[in-house]
């Protein structure tokens, strides 16, 4: 028990790390992941053949090839990124992927009758899809794009392997010191349980205020 | 073209690929007037009403829009502007079938969004404008509800009031009623009823055929993807000339009187 408090302070410096690359990777996943699927969805044909293909290549590669090709691979380009910046450029473009999905699922799932409807009376697509389509289409998006967040902060692990300090990398730090991997592993868990907990409690609570027209 | 024409439709086609929803239709509407669409379904009745709007484009002809001139695609007229779809669709309500209110706006913010969104008018000038509709339809009580607490009829009649609140000059109301139970049907049609009192151009596909008679001044009867005859109201519902017409009608007399005979039968077995 002594152990776990003298390393609490550790694994929250590594869950500082954490918090940083999920909630800055999420947030420029979902804009760029908004304006992928609208490219997808009404782009000209070369630009939805162009993100339907950036797509099946994010899901197609393993996660950690994908980090190591940026931080390991591009350095034979000249290219050589600090690790923060190398784990959050792959974690952005790996998010990015998933999001262009979710998002066009999304707006295609909102009926054609409410486009129909605001285009009758006379807003333009714009408007239609800021102030019809957007709202309606988050609320049926809300449970994807929690798993997606919970996912994403999961993946945040392996930015280990290129050594960013961040909730794993602590873990193991102290294990390797400690001999006792089995604590701070529990530590770590338990980090991790709750940054994930908190955020299913935000998306139920976001579900049942946007639940109020269903 | 004289300006008591609030619509003129010439020489309209329309295809999905190489299937022909309609073809050849000409059709005027004067200013002030009712015509009822009606025809056995998959005719191309929505999709030629919703040429007006130009919700779909066609391929060939011309509509004369209060004005502005839309013309197929395939027809080498140039494209409508944007402005001047948005000054069509700002004169020409429109009613689907499905009422199509927005799930996630109040009865309210789904009529003033119009208003607000495409003509500029202020919030409060909208939301008294759209309280009036309300309280018009004997919906006040509704205002702050979303759209599903609402029976159908009632989301009908929201949707009315959504379409009069950017103060068209014609309508368009496609098969209003079609999705509605029974009991419900008679405070939309007379909804309807009153705008046609008031003057209002209107264009409704419909299967009611006895409402059709009642409002309608002209109909108009769609049958093997054009229009099979067109005339005051009474003669067309009565006395058809041509044989589409005239089958199309005996079909849907026939399921009225088939429809009366079950429920007198079943009537009888109850008592």
């Amino acid at each position: 028990m002594h152990l776990a408090w003298l390393y609490a302070g550790v694994i929250l410096q590594g869950a500082v790390v954490t918090l940083e690359l999920t909630v800055v990777s999420t947030v420029l996943s979902f804009i760029l992941g908004i304006f992928g699927a609208l490219g997808r969805i009404y782009g000209p044909p070369w630009l939805r053949t162009a993100i339907l293909a950036y797509v099946e290549l994010i899901r197609g590669l393993p996660p950690i090839l994908q980090l190591f090709i940026i931080f390991f691979g591009l350095t034979q380009f000249g290219i050589d990124l600090p690790p923060f910046t190398a784990a959050m450029i792959w974690l952005v473009i790996y998010g990015t992927g998933y999001a262009i999905e979710v998002f066009r699922a999304g707006i295609q799932a909102v009926a054609d009758g409410q486009r129909e409807a605001a285009t009758a009376v006379g807003m333009g697509f714009l408007s239609t899809l800021r102030k019809v389509v957007m709202p309606q289409a988050f609320v049926l998006m809300l449970p994807p794009l929690t798993n997606f967040v919970i996912i994403q902060l999961k993946n945040t692990t392996l930015v280990y392997f290129i050594g960013v300090a961040d909730i794993m990398y602590q873990a193991q730090l102290g294990a390797d010191a400690t001999e006792q991997p089995g604590t701070l592993y529990a530590l770590a868990a338990v980090a991790y349980l709750i940054m994930n907990g908190t955020l299913s409690r935000i998306a139920a609570h976001l579900e049942r205020k946007a639940a109020a027209y269903r | 073209m004289s300006n008591d024409v609030a619509v003129d439709v010439r020489g309209l086609s329309k295809h999905f690929g190489d299937r022909v929803i309609f073809k050849d239709v000409s059709l005027q509407v004067r200013k002030s007037e009712v015509v009822a669409i009606i025809g056995p379904s998959g005719v191309g009745k929505s999709t030629f009403i919703r040429c007006i709007n130009y919700l779909h484009p066609f391929d060939e002809g011309s509509i004369t829009v209060l004005g502005h001139e839309l013309h197929g695609t395939a027809s080498g007229g140039p494209p409508p502007t944007r402005a001047q779809l948005r000054e069509i669709r700002t004169h020409v309500g429109m009613v689907f079938q499905t009422f199509n209110l927005f799930q996630h706006l109040s009865v309210l913010e789904n009529i003033v969004l119009g208003p607000m969104d495409v003509k500029k008018v202020p919030r409060a000038q909208a939301v008294e404008r759209a309280m009036g509709l309300l309280e018009m339809m004997g919906l006040t009580a509704r205002a702050n509800m979303y759209p599903r607490r609402l029976s159908g009829g009632e989301q009908q009649r929201v949707a009315i009031c959504r379409a009069l609140a950017m103060d068209p000059q014609i309508m368009l109301f496609d098969e209003p009623t079609s999705m509605l139970d029974p009991e419900l049907v008679g405070d939309v049609l007379e909804a309807i009823q009153r705008l046609a009192q008031e003057g209002m151009t209107m264009i409704l596909v419909t299967h009611e055929m006895m409402f059709a008679k009642e409002v309608a001044d002209t109909v108009v009867v769609m049958a093997d993807n054009t229009i099979a005859e067109m005339g005051p109201a009474r003669q067309i519902l009565e006395a058809p000339r041509t044989l589409r017409a005239q089958n199309f009608l005996a079909r849907v007399l026939r399921r009225n009187a088939d429809e009366e005979a079950r429920l007198t039968a079943m009537g009888g077995d109850e008592g």
